[in-house]
This record gives C-alpha cells, structure tokens and sequence, in this order.
C-alpha cells in the first residue's frame, strides 16, 4: 500500500513539476488549426496576441468545439507576423491565451474573441470584463454571423454594459484611421466561401462595425460582425484566398490595436 | 566702583589716549624700568648665600618680581601718565534724543509699556541732567523720524520702525546743527531687515556716537511666531502646491500646535505638529490645492496657544497667483505601446495640462494626439526652435536620440536651458542607453549619468517604493498623509518593465526608487534644474499596470503623471515675467518691479516698451513706464508706490513697435499694522551692535543715572581737548600699598622678617 502512495505521488509531483516548467500553459490539445510554435515565441514584448478564452453557450469553455479556439493558433501567430513587419509594435509572435476567471488579462489591455455568437459569460465573468475595459482595456469581437448569433452576443453583452448602447461605428472614427485610411470596407468572408460560393453566413448579409463607446467617447468593444477577419488572417497564406480580403483583414486588425494602444 | 579707584569712568579709558606727560621720552621709561628690575635682581643673587635658609628656591625671585614691579610702578609715575580726550563743550552741543514711538513699543512689559518704561526714564531725571550740560532735542522714530516738542507726543502707534532711515535723518541735520551724540530708546524691533551697511558708514563717518537704551524682554517666556513662509508665486489652476513654514517657539517644547493654510474664510490644509527645542528654528511643510484661477490671498497661521504673550505674530500672509494658462506638453513617442496610451488617458482628464503627441506607428509614419491645428507638427518633431518653444514642456518616450538631428537635439538642450522648459525622459527599449542617449547631446541635460553599454531595459516586474528625497515632493504625494503615501508607493502594483538609469548627478534628486529583482535599489525617478528650466528621468514603460491592476475607483495612476507633468510645466515662463520681490508689503509702499522681455527665440528683446497698468483698493489706480536695466539686457525695471492697504493687480505688457511680445499679470499687496508684531523682542543684538560700531554704547533702562557724564565723551559737535592725569588715582596707591604689603605677608610667613 505504502509502495502505491509513493508511486502515486512521485506522479503527481512529476506532472505537476511538467506542468510549472512551462512558462505559459500551452492549449494544443485544443488547436483548432495547428501551427509551428515560433523559435522567439516565449519573447519578453510590450504587445501579444491575447486571445480570450469563454465559456460557450450551453457547453462551458469546452462546449462547441471549443468556440474561443476557433482558429487557433494559426490565424493569431499568422497575423502577429504581420504586425511585426508592418508596424513598430514590439510583438510577440506567439499568442496569449487569457481568460476571464484570472486576473491576468489586466496584463493584456487588447484582446481577440472570436465567435462570440457562442459565448456566454455569467456575472462574475461580465463583472471582470466591464471592469478590464473601463480601466483602459480594449476588446476586439470577431466572426459571427447572423441575427441568432447577433443575439447570443448581446445577450452576454448586456450583462457587461447594460446601459452603454451597441453603435455602428462612423467611417470618420479615428480607428479607421489611425494608420491605414480605412473607408472603404467590404464584407471579408472566411474559408466557407469556398464551399458555400457565398460572402455571408446565415443571415448576415451585410457586414457591420460597430462598437460600445465610454464616456469620453474612446471605443472600448470593436465588434465585427458578419465577416471572419480571424479567417482571413489563418488563410492569408493560401494561394486561392484573396490578397484583398486577406489585406483588409490585416489592416483592419493593425488599426484595432494601434488605436487601443493609443486611445 | 570703577569710577572711584580709577578717578574716571570707564568710557574715559576707552575713548582716551595714553600719554606720558613727563620730559623724557618713553624708551628712557623703558630703559629704567629695565635697570631698576637689574639691580634688583643682582643684589638678590650677590647675596644668595648669604640669604635666610626660608629663601630658598624660587622664593627669592617672588620677592624679586615684587620689588621690580614695585619699582617700575614709581618710575612710570615720575614720567605723569595722563589721559588725553575729547569732551563736548558744555551749552554748545545737541543731544538727539530719538524715541522708538512704534507699536512694539506698547508691549506691556514688567507692568508698563516699554513706550511708557522710556519716558519714565526721560522724566526720571535723565532729560533734567542732559539739560544741564546740552541742548536736548526730542524725535519719535516710526518709518520715518519726527521732532517732538514734549514727550506727551509719543503715542507708540507708529507702524513700522526703520532705525536705518532715522539715523541718516539725524546725520543729515548734523550737517547744520552740532549734534554731539544720539541716545536711541528703543526696543530695537527693526523692520527694515536691519542696518545697512552704509547708514552705518554715514554715522561713523560724522563720529557721532550713538547711545541705545532697549527696552523690553529680551526673549518672551511663551510665543510662537512665524518667520518665513516658503511658497510659489505661480501654480497651475487645480495644482498641488507646497508651502515650507518656519517659526520658532519659546515655551512650548513638545506642544502640539495645528498649523493652517487659507484662503479668506477656507481652510485649504490643517496639519497638527509637535513642536521642537524651545528657541530653535522648526520648518515644517504643507501641501494643498491651489484651487481654481485667480490671484489668492493665503493666511498661513498657528493657532495661538495657550498662555501665549504675543498672538499677533502667528499669522503670515503670502499671495500666490493660480494663473488659467494651459500649458502645452510635447511627447515624443518611438512605438507604439501601452504607457503611451496610458499617460494620455491620465492627462486627458487634466484640465490644465494639454498633451500634444506624435507617436511613431511605422518606420516612415507618425500619428499625432492633440494637435491644435492640422498642419502642427505634420512634419515630426519641431526643427524650428520657435516651433519647439510654443511648447512648456517635453516628453521623450522610447525613441532613440539618433531619431533627433544633431540640431534638434541642440534645440531640446535649448529648450531646457535657455527657454526654461521642462524634458522628462521615460525609459524604453530604445530609451536613455539603450537609445544611445550617452553619446548624444541630450547626455548632458539628463540628470543621471547613464551606465555604459546597452541591453539596460528589462521586461520584468519589479516593485517601486519611495525614495527619501520624494518624501516632501509634490511629484509623489499622491495621498495627503506622508506615512500613508510612503506605504501607497510600497503597495503599488509591480511596473511592467524598468531601465537601469545609471547613478543620479549631484544637485539631482531621487524620489522614487524600483527594487531590481536581485534587491538593489536603483534610481526609477530623478529631477534636476538645469538652466533655466529642468529634467526628469522615469526609468520604466510600465507604469500603466498602476492603472489595469488597480480598482478603476484608484487614481493613483492619473494623479502621479497629473502631478509630474504639471512640475515639469510649472516655472516654464513665458515671454514676458514680471516680479516683485515684496509681494506682501508689511506697512511698506515701495514696490519694485521688474521684467524679463523676450522674443520667440527667447533671447532677450533689448528695445522693448513695457509698461504696467496698475489697479489699487478703492479704485487707485496708474501706469507705471519700466526702463532697461543697465546691469542685465532684456530685463525692465520700475517702481510704484502703493499708497493705501489692499490688494493690487499690475499687468504688466511689453511692445515692440506696434507688436506686442506679451503680457503678464503680477499681484502685489499692502498691509499695514503687522511689521510691528513680528520680532517684537527686545534686540538688544541690533542695539548694541549699533552702539559698539559708532562708538557709544548700550545701556539698560536702570544703568542711565551715569549716561548724561559718559556722554560728553564725543568726537562729534563741538569739543574741547582734555588731559587728565593718571598718578593720582587711588587705584595707583592702592597698588604701591598691596605690593609692599605682599612682600611683608610673604617674608613673614617664610620666617625671615
């Protein structure tokens, strides 16, 4: 019996040493589109891709695939090149995986949610994330599509700013403006395109920016909707997938970080 | 008892010279006296062996030494010692007698005002016996001197007393009247700020001895009084504002006492302290809001203490002008990142301070924040200096110095030093070393001297903690309590990154320290003034976890750069300055003004027309024209006189031609009644000093009976030259007796009588 009690823990404490080892806990298990961890990936910068990890509708942070994980890591380590040789944004070219039940993710005043037409955050969780983004913190929402999921988004939305409104944003915002002049925008579809022949998914036929304001009138939520700008930066390096979309995509992730770095 | 073993007094030795009346000369004195003390030693020593076995030793050369002197006494009394003086002519000379008629003077001490204490003396048979030998001419000294005709005049409600300005008075009319001597009564409260040296010359120069009678306690039992009141003219609306108070206190030691600063009715800060040594000197510090814009009237005070003798000297008054201006701040920004965002959200809720910002996004591309108009600053950083010098302050985040030409970084220099701006440096990765900022120009205004080498900049937290000189700074209160705010900087969140900044220059000031993580304090933010403006080092980029780490209700964060940005603006003239250096006139009038003219370059503008539009209380009012000053180019000066109490506004404006360089507001104020309650104790330093230096001396109250007999001793009036000799005082007796009786008392006592 004593014998078992040793092995027993000698595992544990192996695992658990395996586990502390690593400087920051890795999600392979759940990459939806697996990518080479880059050689610098572990290097000390002002910026990183901090990707933020939810609970889903009806499934917990596993449910639905995962949702949260929606084409990770590819697309945040593909687009984080980009950020590197397009700005001078000192940036990490691996992401950072942040979630709402740890107070890490007031380290990362950007974040990336992806398919937020599948999320759903209690009170505690709406609590943190009011309080990240009146602080100074920055959200940017990304793929989906449609009333349905339009709908599940507000729902977790409202829980956060229940009295701030959902705004289109105007062409003049500086977001759109703070490198690349940004007013001619179109609809950047994701990989279903090419099996669907469409630009759109479910309903969302016309793709909106919009966003939540705070007082002194500073974005704080960027929500796309109807476009899969996640997508376009995981399929930049295809050859079939369009430069332009892949190009807008860039850009209009670029201008969502220099502006939340500078507003 | 002097005066009797002596003959003369005392002030007859000093004043007298030493003669020798007799024929021969002085040496043949010497020569005998030489002689004498010769013979005598040689008779002693012939006969040595033949002395008594009670002489033995050193006593024959104690009876030696007696016998010499003995007879070197006699021989200097054949050659008529005597006194040589000068004396007043009887009937022929004034006495001034000036009497301090100030307010101090009604101080009740020892049961009647020390006004009333001089007349008693003047009745009491002082003014009878100076009568008898002079002509006595009365004057009460307030700020100016006045001839009285009786002593029912005195009134002691003058409002000043300026003893300097009453002597060059009393000189003056020496010119036509012989004045033999002056007698000052007074308590020697001065509000002038003491003698100058010239006023002494003057009365030296007429040999007029000046006699002082002080009047009053030399030092209270139980007071407090303020002595200085350090604080800014200027600030900034809504800034904090710190005022050093000094005072001293007798009979209070280890007394709690609440200190207070306000404006009109409003208490804008209150401190209970614990007072020092008695006698000593105590500063303590006060910080508070300056509040909204506008000239203030600010009361500092201690509130009176029990028992206290002099309540009146616990109040100071100080104006200080919260000028609207909003100073502009340029910052420099190499990359994006996240101090850079939140520093301007920090300012953005400044109401004063604007932050205009370029920041570079790409290698070939800048965003600007806060620009007024399109076109500024399209083209980066300033290169004109007019363009840089629209500006009061700089900011030079993580862009290397190779970023900045060789001129615009001449220009920053310029900037610091000859503009008066203030340049705060951050730290970054491509900030201080690691931006190459050591072999730049811009090495020099820094003040720290960087580390040698790069790769000083870290991306690892590290903990912050106040350093002992940012205990006191305005820069790094950010709570009121001073215990509290050491604790505050020890429980602020650990910064994102830090830079080593290198050892801080002398006359720079640490006030912030960071914990490196192998425990060694380094320097995380320094100050220095450097020219006519200053700079600043703050050794991270990672502040901004002050603001994501903390409760959004913490505004740690927007206070400290509010308070940072706003030192480094604060002092930053503009083209036109005008000063006083009396802003409180204490029952003064004279107002000297002077101001600093410069052109957009801010070099000094040497044809300038400045005048200053003055309104007074009680709708006074009136231009006053300022001239070059002769010693320094580009500085005007002038003068006005403020005729009644209140409070004055000056605006002051400087023209060249028809264009105007600028303008400037200056606030000034007379108070009357409050230089007589301040250093209301007898000086009998001032006094007495007074007295030594012209020859004449201090007296008490009690001691005046011998005045009117040692006064006559004057080289100034009219005198008369007088001998008197010397051989027949009772002391020279005495002596010749003592000596003699000496050598009998010891030859009896060693048995050989």
């Amino acid at each position: 019996m004593r014998f078992r009690l040793f092995w027993l823990l000698a595992f544990v404490s192996v695992s658990l040493s395996l586990l502390l080892a690593q400087r920051r806990p890795r999600f392979e298990m759940l990459e939806d589109n697996p990518s080479p961890f880059p050689a610098d990936g572990n290097e000390k910068t002002e910026f990183a891709f901090a990707r933020l990890m939810y609970p889903s509708f009806s499934g917990g942070y596993w449910g639905w695939q995962g949702a949260w994980a929606t084409d990770y890591p590819k697309a945040d380590r593909q687009f984080m090149q980009g950020v590197r040789r397009l700005t001078r944004i000192h940036a990490r070219s691996a992401e950072e995986v942040v979630d709402l039940e740890s107070d890490k993710i007031f380290d990362w005043p950007w974040i990336y949610a992806v398919e937020v037409g599948h999320w759903e955050l209690n009170d505690k969780q709406a609590a943190k994330l009011r309080e990240y983004l009146l602080r100074g913190g920055f959200l940017m929402t990304d793929d989906f599509h449609g009333t349905i999921e339009w709908d599940v988004f507000l729902a977790s939305l409202q829980r956060v700013f229940p009295d701030r409104p959902v705004e289109d944003i105007p062409n003049e915002d500086e977001i759109f403006h703070v490198l690349y002049d940004l007013d001619e925008r179109f609809q950047v579809p994701g990989i279903r395109y090419f099996y669907s022949g469409r630009t759109y998914e479910q309903d969302g036929i016309e793709a909106r920016w919009r966003g939540v304001y705070d007082d002194d009138r500073r974005l704080m939520v960027a929500i796309c909707h109807n476009m899969d700008l996640g997508d376009a930066w995981e399929w930049a390096d295809l050859p079939r997938y369009p430069e332009r979309w892949a190009s807008l995509a860039y850009r209009i992730g670029i201008n969502y970080i220099i502006y939340a770095m500078t507003h | 008892m002097f005066e009797f073993l002596f003959s003369h007094p005392a002030a007859a030795f000093q004043k007298g010279e030493f003669v020798l009346l007799g024929p021969a000369p002085w040496w043949m004195l010497a020569l005998s006296i030489l002689a004498a003390a010769a013979g005598l030693g040689w008779l002693i020593w012939r006969r040595r062996s033949a002395l008594a076995a009670g002489l033995k030793g050193w006593r024959p050369a104690a009876i030696w030494a007696l016998q010499a002197t003995l007879a070197a006494l006699l021989l200097l009394l054949l050659w008529q010692p005597a006194l040589q003086l000068s004396a007043l002519k009887p009937q022929q000379n004034v006495i001034a007698v000036v009497v301090d008629d100030s307010r101090s003077m009604s101080i009740v001490d020892g049961g009647e005002t020390r006004s009333a204490g001089a007349v008693t003396a003047l009745e009491g048979g002082l003014l009878g016996s100076l009568s008898e030998s002079f002509q006595v001419r009365l004057y009460r000294l307030g700020d100016r001197l006045e001839r009285i005709n009786g002593l029912d005049q005195l009134t002691a409600d003058r409002q000043a007393t300026r003893i300097g300005e009453g002597l060059r008075e009393v000189v003056a009319e020496a010119g036509s009247v012989p004045i033999g001597a002056v007698l000052l009564m007074s308590d020697g409260a001065d509000n002038s700020g003491g003698l100058d040296l010239k006023t002494l010359a003057e009365v030296r120069s007429r040999r007029i001895p000046v006699h002082t009678v002080g009047f009053g306690r030399e030092r209270f039992e139980k007071d407090v009084e303020i002595s200085a009141v350090e604080l800014p003219d200027r600030s900034l609306a809504d800034s904090r504002v710190a005022a050093r108070v000094t005072f001293r206190q007798r009979g209070y030691a280890g007394s709690k006492a609440r200190l207070t600063v306000r404006d009109g009715g409003r208490v804008l800060v209150s401190k209970d302290i614990e007072l020092d040594s008695d006698g000593g000197q105590q500063t303590e510090s006060l910080l508070f809001n300056a509040g909204s814009a506008g000239a203030k009237h600010l009361l500092v005070s201690i509130d009176p203490l029990e028992g206290e003798e002099n309540p009146r000297n616990n109040t100071l008054s100080r104006l200080i002008n919260v000028e609207s201006a909003k100073p502009r701040v340029l910052y420099l920004e190499g990359e994006p990142r996240w101090e850079y965002k939140f520093i301007r959200r920090a300012m953005q809720k400044d109401r004063t301070v604007q932050l205009t910002s370029i920041l570079r996004t790409t290698q070939n591309k800048i965003y600007r924040q806060g620009v007024a108009s399109p076109d500024e600053l399209k083209d980066g950083f300033p290169s004109d200096l007019k363009e840089l010098f629209a500006y009061e302050g700089l900011i030079l985040g993580s862009v290397e110095a190779g970023y900045l030409t060789p001129s615009q970084q001449q220009a920053v220099m310029e900037f610091v030093d000859r503009r008066g701006g203030g340049v705060l440096f951050l730290g970054g990765r491509a900030a201080l070393a690691d931006g190459g900022y050591k072999a730049s120009l811009l090495a020099e205004i820094l003040p720290v001297t960087l580390p040698e080498g790069k790769a000083t900049f870290r991306r690892d937290r590290v903990g912050v903690r106040l350093a002992a000189g940012g205990r006191d700074s305005l820069i790094t209160r950010l709570v009121e309590n001073p215990e509290a705010n050491e604790k505050r900087w020890s429980d602020l969140p650990q910064l994102a990154d830090y830079e080593e900044a290198g050892s801080p220059k002398p006359g720079a000031m640490v006030l912030a320290e960071l914990m490196s993580p192998n425990g060694r304090p380094m320097p995380l933010l320094v100050t220095q003034n450097f020219g006519h403006g200053r700079t600043a080092v703050f050794a991270t980029g990672g502040s901004w976890r002050w603001q994501m780490q903390q409760d959004l209700a913490d505004q740690t964060h927007e206070v400290f750069w509010q308070q940072l940005l706003r030192w480094l603006v604060t002092g930053t003239p503009g083209q036109v300055l005008s000063s006083t250096p009396r802003q409180v006139l204490a029952d003064e009038s004279r107002v000297p003004l002077a101001v600093r003219v410069r052109d957009k370059n801010f070099m000094p503008v040497l044809d300038a027309r400045v005048e200053a539009k003055i309104m007074g209380p009680a709708g006074a009012s009136g231009v006053a024209e300022l001239s070059p000053d002769p010693k320094e180019p580009g500085i005007y000066i002038g003068e006005w006189q403020a005729g009644n109490a209140g409070g004055f506004v000056a605006e002051v404006v400087a023209r060249r031609g028809e264009e105007e360089i600028g303008r400037d507001v200056l606030n000034f104020r007379r108070e009357d009644g409050v230089a007589e309650n301040f250093r209301a104790e007898q000086n009998r330093e001032l006094l007495g000093n007074l007295a030594s230096q012209t020859g004449g001396r201090y007296w008490k109250p009690d001691e005046l009976a011998r005045l009117p007999k040692e006064i006559t001793y004057s080289e100034a009036g009219i005198t008369v030259r007088e001998t008197r000799d010397l051989w027949n005082m009772p002391a020279v007796f005495l002596a010749l007796i003592l000596l003699k009786a000496a050598e009998w008392f010891l030859r009896r006592r060693w048995g050989v009588v």
